[in-house]
């Protein structure tokens, strides 16, 4: 049992308080239940919940998401809003290497009968034209420093204007697909040399793209509002921001070392670092945290081209006869200046979401117009084999969590006994049995990333809808997957 | 051919980690930088035709900060020049600063099988101590 699990009291059926101890400047609370607890106490999580809550200017409580699990500084699925007007801080470790990490979600006129057949098809040509993989790249050629700089401004934006897209896409983009505090002046030189070739490649790990179809409809008129009908094919792109967003953290946690000592703060862990939002560390991270987020968004933007042509081609239909439309695209390892409420006040808050989503409700101006009366899409990938979900947000996610829920599935087990217990399986074959066509560049990335080593998405979905913070809409189920 | 460098497996749910131990801090730096790259692919699949002298600078005084800038260098090597590196020579190491041989050849995703990505490594847990015997360095990577 780790050090702070001791003091761990429940609060209701999903939500576990780790009480003010020591050095935390808050209370720690994450939300699951007795099963999804037992996952949890086996790893050190709890302590980096409470290791957060030690982070200057910290506000309500340091937050975990029901498919949290060890990080390295915060724990994946972990959320934590700061005040800059009380010295709050902004940590690049709270966001993470693969800055706007996301996902995306595309509807189409496509029902399950229709394609089937084709599935075998579909992957092999997604996996032919999207490239995948460690150190994917060339997906557009190589872009100039300048060309670069552009997408670190525009983002999405960017990628539209270069014919990967519409200008509807934009508004089914968290932020429109661009925060606009990018400035690449902010980014050093490595950073831009990583970025230029990899604009529109899938990178490894558990990024991926998935044929998915809808089986289950649990909110009718919401998924109406969403495009989403049972039987639906549906297409989930997963990826973020490429060597362009490791090395933007790399160079900051290296800033953050300084700041660190320059600001006097101390920390339970090193890669907390991180530096006060309003000063020229803070901001500069801000500016440059913001270019590796446009950059994911433009890298997103050009792979659903890139798969839309894909599916085109493959089944020799246009993409308006197919229709293929975005429904929407989410962040989950991003830091944004938000506002929400503080003792009754509107307050601008630093919300950091590590492994964590954005769950706005219905009448929040940042909610795009076409869901502005049901919420915003949130959407929850699963792992392979099972599921994944479509939900909403809602008002009590605003009221206890800064607007945020779950991400995933979480990961349960570690990527070595994921392989040990892989050892002598074929896994491409089980989940040829399940109705899952997959492809991937490796066998290790199958193995690590197989339906065992995650918990079960639809426990996660279901702690978030009895919390309260989040709705489900939707139930997809996959049959065609590609995994760099 | 490249030996298998020796080292132990951090059980980490969403990374990979890395313990090892070495007669002295030069060795500890050369093999946290070949196990880096053998969890990514095997290193005894790594050829020697590509070679370059390195040299990385990191806060005096702090050689954790040391630390990961040098296996930070390795990996932009990696992605921006696509060589694999499967030996490391360090020469010199004082004052922030190594200075070292680094060996490999370039990425041929045919002969290469890629086990894992590494994103970078980090701070978290990360420790290098002084033992009777030698060094021991204990860092967890993200994947």
């Amino acid at each position: 049992m780790t050090h702070y699990m001791h003091g761990m009291e429940r609060r209701s059926e999903c939500v576990w308080e780790i009480p003010r101890a020591g050095g935390m400047r808050v209370p720690g609370r994450i939300y699951a239940d007795d099963k999804l607890m037992e996952l949890i106490r086996k790893e050190k999580a709890v302590d980096q919940v409470a290791n957060v809550a030690h982070l200057n200017g910290i506000v309500g409580a340091s937050l975990a998401m029901p498919d949290i699990h060890w990080g390295y500084g915060f724990p994946i699925g972990g959320v934590a809003a700061t005040d800059p007007a009380q010295g709050g801080v902004i940590s690049p470790g709270g966001v993470g290497y693969d800055i706007n990490c996301g996902v995306r979600l595309i509807t189409t006129a496509l029902e399950r009968e229709e394609i089937e057949d084709r599935i075998p098809r579909l992957v092999k040509a997604l996996f032919r034209d999207v490239p995948c993989g460690l150190g994917s790249h060339g997906a557009i050629g190589k872009l100039s420093k300048k060309e670069l700089e552009e997408v670190a401004v525009g983002g999405s934006e960017w990628a539209v204007r270069k014919g990967f897209g519409t200008k509807a896409d934009l508004d089914h983009t968290e932020e429109g697909g661009r925060l606009r505090m990018a400035d690449p002046s902010k980014v050093g030189p490595r950073a831009i040399e990583r970025g230029r070739d990899q604009v529109g490649t899938l990178g490894s790990g558990n990024h991926f793209i998935e044929i998915d179809v809808v089986d289950e409809i649990f909110d009718e008129a919401t998924a109406a509002a969403f495009r989403l009908r049972k039987g639906g094919i549906v297409i989930q792109i997963h990826s973020g921001s490429r060597g362009f967003g490791y090395q933007v953290c790399d160079d900051y946690l290296e800033v953050m070392q300084g700041a660190v000592s320059k600001y006097g703060i101390t920390l339970p862990d090193r890669q907390l670092a991180c530096a006060p939002v309003e000063t020229p560390e803070g901001q500069r991270y801000l500016a440059a945290m913001a270019c590796a987020a446009n950059y994911a968004w433009a890298n997103r933007q050009v792979m659903m081209a890139l798969a839309k042509r894909s599916f085109a081609k493959t089944l020799c239909a246009s993409e308006q006869k197919l229709g293929l439309s975005l429904l929407y695209d989410v962040c989950h390892n991003i830091a944004k200046l938000e506002t929400h409420e503080v003792d009754g006040r509107p307050t601008t808050l630093c919300v950091h979401r590590k492994g964590a989503t954005r769950a706005f409700p219905a009448g929040h101006p940042d909610v795009p117009d076409s869901y502005r009366s049901v919420g915003q899409p949130v959407l929850v990938p699963g792992d392979m084999g099972t599921h994944s979900y479509v939900c909403v947000g809602t008002d009590a996610a605003m009221r206890e969590t800064f607007g945020s829920t779950c991400h995933g599935a979480g990961r349960v087990l570690s990527r070595s006994k994921a392989k040990k217990a892989a050892a002598g399986r074929n896994l491409e074959q089980e989940l040829s049995k399940m109705g899952v066509f997959v492809m991937a560049t490796g066998k290790r990335t199958l193995a690590e990333e197989m339906p065992d080593a995650y918990k079960n998405v639809t426990d996660v979905v279901g702690v978030m809808e009895r919390a309260g913070i989040a709705r489900q809409v939707a139930r997809l189920t996959p049959l065609g997957v590609i995994k760099g | 051919m490249v030996e298998r460098p020796t080292y132990d497996e951090i059980e980490h749910t969403a990374d990979v980690g890395v313990a090892l131990s070495a007669p002295d801090l030069r060795s500890a730096f050369e093999l946290a930088a070949a196990s880096m790259f053998d969890l990514m692919f095997d290193l005894d699949s790594i050829g020697s035709s590509w070679r370059r002298e390195i040299r990385v600078e990191g806060r005096e005084g702090d050689l954790e900060n040391l630390l990961i800038r040098w296996l930070a260098e390795l990996l932009f090597i990696f992605e921006t020049e696509r060589v694999l590196l499967s030996t490391f020579a360090v020469a010199r190491l004082e004052d922030g600063v190594v200075e070292a041989l680094v060996v490999g050849e370039p990425y041929d995703a045919a002969r290469h099988a890629v086990k894992v990505e590494i994103k970078a490594a980090t701070y978290h847990e990360l420790t290098i101590e002084e033992t009777d015997g030698g060094w021991t360095v204990r860092v967890i990577f993200d994947t």
